[in-house]
C-alpha cells in the first residue's frame, strides 16, 4: 500500500514538472494542454467508484499545482478533490455501465 | 454502503480543508513558505533539464516550420539591417551631442542599473507567471523589474522565497503599468490578458497610434524604468462609445527565448 502511495506521488511529481517546464514550450493556438486536470477526470471516470485512488490522486496533484503556482497550499487541492468526489458520487449513484467496473 | 462511501469521502474533505486552514493562517503561511521552498529546491536540477530540452525540441520543430518562410523573411531583414544602419548612424550622432552637453552642464552619467542574473526554470500551468533560480539570498526583492539581455521587459517579482522567486509576466491578468509610444508623447496603460497577449489601453482619443509603433516602458507608474521594451502595435481599436481608444500588442517578450533573464535590483 504505502510502496503504491510512494510510486503514485513519483509519477505524478515527475508529470507535474513535466506539465511546468517542458510542455509550456509547444503551446496549441496559444494553449498549453493541461495534462493534471486530463489525468485527474481520466483516473476517477476509469477506476472503480468506490476505491479512494483516484481521490488520492487528485489531492496529490492539487498539491503540486499549489506548490508550482502563486496561490495558497489548499486553493486546487479543494478543487481537484471536490471535482473528483463529483465524478465518484455521479458514478456511483447515476450510472449503470459495466464498463466503468473493469479497472 | 452508499451512505458510508459518501460520509468517509466527507470526512475526508473535512480534513483537507482543515489541514489547509492551518498552514495558511499559522504565522502568516510560514510553513507554506517553507514547503514550497523545499519543493523548489528539490526541484530545480530536473525543471532545469525539461526547460532547456523544451527550448532545444521546439526550436527544432520551430525551424521545420520556418524554412519555407526563411527566403522572405531573409529578403526582408536585409532591407530592415539597411534602415537600422542609417538610424544607428544618426543615433550615434545624437548620442555624441548629447554627452557633450551632458559633460557641458555637468550632470554626469545616468545611474546604470544593478542587475542579478538567474535563470528560468519552469511556468505556471494556469496564469502566466514563471519561477527563477534566484531568490532573497541573492538579494532578490518583491517588484522588482525582471528583463532580457535586449532590454525586453518581462515583468515584475511577484513572490519572493529564498533561494527562488516567481515572476508575474507582463501579460499577466494582474498586471498594469504606464507605457508610452517610442520616440512620441502618446502614453497609456500596458495590461495584461492572460496567455502572452497584452494591450494598450487608456489611450487618449485625439492621439493618433499607428501600426508597428514600439512601445516601451514609461517611468510615470514607478514600476519600471524608463526605455524598456515592451512590444509593436497590432492593431489599434477605436469605439464612439469609449472614452479611451486601445491598441493590441505584439510582445517581444516570446516564452522560448527565456532563458537567461536579469533582476534590476536597484534603478
Amino acid at each position: 500500500m504505502i510502496k503504491n502511495l510512494f510510486i503514485l506521488i513519483i509519477i505524478l511529481y515527475i508529470l507535474f514538472i513535466f506539465q511546468t517546464s517542458f510542455l509550456v514550450h509547444f503551446p496549441i493556438k496559444g494553449w498549453v494542454l493541461n495534462f493534471v486536470l486530463i489525468v485527474t477526470i481520466l483516473f476517477n471516470i476509469l477506476e472503480v467508484p468506490e476505491k479512494n485512488n483516484g481521490i488520492l490522486a487528485a489531492a496529490i496533484l492539487g498539491f503540486f499545482w499549489d506548490i508550482f503556482s502563486e496561490n495558497f497550499i489548499g486553493y486546487h487541492v479543494l478543487i481537484l478533490v471536490f471535482s473528483a468526489l463529483l465524478i465518484k458520487t455521479i458514478l456511483v449513484r447515476y450510472v449503470r455501465i459495466k464498463i466503468f467496473e473493469r479497472v | 454502503m452508499r451512505l458510508n462511501f459518501l460520509k468517509n469521502k466527507f470526512l475526508l474533505l473535512i480534513i483537507v480543508i482543515l489541514v489547509i486552514f492551518f498552514l495558511n493562517s499559522y504565522r502568516e503561511g510560514f510553513y507554506q513558505k517553507k514547503i514550497k521552498n523545499f519543493f523548489y529546491s528539490f526541484s530545480l536540477p530536473i525543471q532545469e533539464n525539461f526547460w532547456r530540452a523544451g527550448i532545444k525540441i521546439s526550436d527544432f520543430f520551430k525551424t521545420i516550420s520556418d524554412i519555407s518562410n526563411l527566403k522572405k523573411e531573409n529578403e526582408e531583414l536585409k532591407l530592415k539591417k539597411q534602415e537600422l544602419l542609417s538610424r544607428v548612424s544618426e543615433l550615434e550622432n545624437l548620442k555624441n551631442e548629447n554627452e557633450s552637453l551632458r559633460s557641458a552642464l555637468g550632470l554626469g552619467l545616468e545611474k546604470e542599473f544593478n542587475l542579478v542574473i538567474a535563470r528560468v526554470i519552469s511556468k505556471d500551468i494556469s496564469e502566466d507567471v514563471i519561477e527563477i533560480n534566484k531568490g532573497a539570498k541573492d538579494g532578490i526583492s518583491k517588484d522588482s523589474p525582471v528583463i532580457t539581455g535586449q532590454k525586453i521587459l518581462i515583468g515584475k517579482i511577484s513572490e519572493v522565497y529564498d533561494n527562488f522567486s516567481k515572476v508575474m509576466l507582463i501579460s499577466n491578468k494582474n498586471s498594469s503599468f504606464s507605457a508610452k509610444i517610442s520616440g512620441s508623447e502618446v502614453s497609456g496603460a500596458v495590461k495584461g490578458k492572460g496567455n502572452f497577449n497584452i494591450f494598450f489601453d487608456l489611450v487618449s482619443k485625439e492621439e493618433e497610434i499607428i501600426l508597428e509603433e514600439t512601445i516601451v516602458s514609461s517611468v510615470l507608474g514607478g514600476v519600471f524604468p524608463e526605455g524598456l521594451l515592451v512590444g509593436k502595435i497590432k492593431e489599434v481599436k477605436k469605439s464612439d462609445i469609449e472614452t479611451f481608444q486601445q491598441a493590441e500588442i505584439s510582445p517581444f517578450l516570446n516564452i522560448n527565448d527565456l532563458d537567461q533573464l536579469f533582476i534590476i535590483v536597484d534603478f
